[in-house]
């Protein structure tokens, strides 16, 4: 039989790079015990440290949060605000080499690893802002944090998500004018969809969504209010959504454990989903209805 | 010291006209009145107190950026070639992104080591586009006069629309219009929307037919628009880009070199001389019509009212 390739194209044209998923979302601070205290409120447990900086690892269900606050002595590295922000999305595909190829290929920016003796070599991009998008392919065999990082002691490392909470997206904010920018650009380099205006999910409808080629989670990129002149340099990663099969219940789960919500005339929890209120100077989480439960 | 009132806000004036350094540049630019100017990368490189500094020299100047040049010779590479250029597109998408610029100007391959492909130069295109995404910046592609295989804004155009990138459009320059006699009719194929930056001059010579003519024509004779002998031409391409919607800015691209042996005021009083010219004789920004009031973003929906 001939290959297929020189008369018809079947690759999987609608998930070339075999994406599956968030592996783990970075937040970098100088205050990670602050930022952990926040976690652990949402349901996160801290389950390990990295060998050799100063990262902490935590979990609930299939979510993995990594808490950066190594200052690198590098020149031109950032060194983490005492205000925590979204570093970094580490993205679940097939191999992760050949994405980073791709993206490059496709006219993504490389960002120079700096790995220590046995750590792994995970392949990173430029996100938006300052942050990085990272592509990792060991998550079914074995995990990345059995390399880089040491449990922590006697506390349970699966730990079960609290009211069946699962990654549902990032929203990302971007200046005026950009929205065919990046959904191009999450298009190009990761085959991400926008979706029609007529499909939105939670409370907070604004912007432009993006679903994932694997449709497991979504980004929402919001814009400026008509009117606003935005100014340079704003266009960050704004918070992370969980998804939520019954979003009252997991609103009632994490009062008790002193998260406190946004309730306003104009926004409030509902069936839909629901708001953290702000910590820390911009931490907030987005809770969104979803059916599917945490595996 | 005050200007007597005329509108050139639409107009600014390229480095490259002006001989000294970057401080004396911006100053006589400033002084003649402009608000915005046209860089060049050689600028910020050459600025002998290092990049940073000339960085903060632009900034503290007041003056906003309308661009930044010049990208050449990046499409259709293979192999070492295009990575190579990949890293020097990368290196001037910082320097102005740094310097608050909007948009990179990349003009048409010269090289005869690039492929003449168009869905290859547009691949190419498109993922330089995708480079500036994060940098926040735009990509104006301008075919050269003597560009191997794209030298008209005609061409220019059908790249830019294979390579269907958002922060992708097209730089016009008059003076490879009126040297390769593009007709101008072919504006009406282009959406305006998509004209990111326009460059004009005038030169002196009645024709620059070849493409070595047109090369030394552009590189040491052009003049500002109103000085040479194709005026009537350069207000025909202002009319006409106003006429369908371009709202975008207007920069004086005049390599010269007399201009570069006179002092850059002098030379800056030419261009604020060739400004009043077009923004008050042709394009008649301050005449109190009714219905004619500027608003970038309403431009076009007002021209439907604005007696011509």
């Amino acid at each position: 039989m001939q290959p297929t390739t020189d008369r018809e194209a079947i690759a999987d044209a609608a998930n070339p790079l075999g994406l599956d998923g968030i592996e783990f979302i970075e937040y970098a601070t100088s205050r990670p015990q602050a930022l952990g205290q926040v976690l652990e409120m949402m349901g996160f447990r801290p389950v390990a440290r990295h060998r050799s900086r100063e990262v902490l690892l935590y979990r609930q269900g299939a979510m993995n949060v990594v808490i950066n606050a190594h200052d690198s002595a590098r020149p031109r590295s950032v060194a983490p605000g005492e205000t925590p922000t979204i570093a970094a999305i580490a993205l679940r595909v097939r191999d992760a080499a050949a994405a980073y190829r791709r993206a490059l290929e496709r006219g993504a920016w490389s960002v120079p690893t700096h790995v220590e003796v046995m750590e792994l070599n995970i392949p990173a991009i430029h996100g938006v802002g300052a942050s990085r998008i990272y592509f990792v392919d060991r998550y079914r065999e074995f995990s990345i944090y059995d390399v880089d990082f040491v449990p922590i002691p006697t506390v349970d490392r699966a730990p079960p998500a609290l009211a069946g909470l699962h990654w549902f997206g990032i929203v990302q904010y971007i200046g005026n004018d950009r929205m065919a920018d990046w959904s191009e650009f999450y298009r190009e380099l990761f085959a991400f969809d926008v979706l029609p205006d007529s499909e939105r999910f939670g409370i907070l409808p604004k912007g432009c969504i993006l679903r994932s080629p694997c449709r497991s989670f979504y980004l929402q990129l919001i814009e400026p209010e008509p009117g606003i002149v935005d100014v340079e340099g704003e266009e960050s990663l704004q918070r992370i959504g969980l998804g939520a099969p019954d979003v009252p219940a997991a609103v009632k789960a994490l009062r008790t454990r002193g998260v406190e919500f946004v309730e306003s005339s104009d926004l409030h929890s509902d069936n839909r989903g629901a708001l953290t209120k702000s910590r820390l100077g911009g931490v907030m989480f987005e809770l969104v209805h979803d059916e599917r439960a945490a595996p | 010291m005050t200007r007597a009132a005329g509108f050139i806000d639409d107009f600014g004036m390229d480095t490259i006209t002006l001989s000294g350094s970057l401080p004396a540049k911006l100053a006589a630019m400033r002084d003649a009145g402009f608000t915005q100017v046209m860089l060049k990368a050689s600028d910020l490189t050459g600025h002998a107190e290092g990049v940073e500094d000339a960085v903060r020299v632009v900034k503290a100047s007041g003056l906003r950026v309308t661009g930044f040049q010049v990208l050449r010779d990046f499409e259709g590479l293979s192999g070492h070639l295009h990575d190579y250029k990949v890293d020097i597109a990368k290196a001037m998408l910082e320097m102005a992104r740094a310097v608050g610029a909007p948009l990179l100007l990349a003009c048409s391959s010269t090289s005869t080591h690039a492929t003449q492909d168009l869905d290859a130069l547009a691949r190419d295109l498109r993922k330089l586009a995708m480079l500036a995404v994060p940098l926040r910046l735009k990509i104006a592609y301008e075919g050269l006069s003597w560009g191997r295989t794209i030298n008209e804004f005609t061409t220019a155009w059908e790249v830019v629309n294979r390579a269907d990138a958002p922060n992708l459009g097209l730089g016009i320059d008059s003076f490879h219009i009126v040297a390769a006699k593009t007709p101008l009719d072919a504006l009406d194929e282009v959406d305006p929307a998509k004209i990111f930056l326009v460059q004009l001059a005038d030169f002196m010579w009645q024709e620059a037919r070849s493409f070595e003519e047109r090369m030394t024509t552009a590189r040491h004779f052009r003049v500002f628009p109103g000085e040479g002998v194709h005026s009537e031409q350069v207000a025909e391409l202002v009319l006409r880009l106003d006429a369908l919607g371009y709202g975008g800015d207007y920069s004086f691209e005049v390599f010269n070199d007399d201009y570069q042996q006179i002092p850059p005021g002098a030379v800056a009083e030419r261009a604020r001389a060739s400004a009043l010219w077009l923004g008050e004789d042709v394009l008649r920004r301050s005449v109190p019509l009714p219905n004619a009031m500027r608003l970038r973003k309403a431009h076009a929906a007002a021209m439907e009212h604005s007696p011509r």
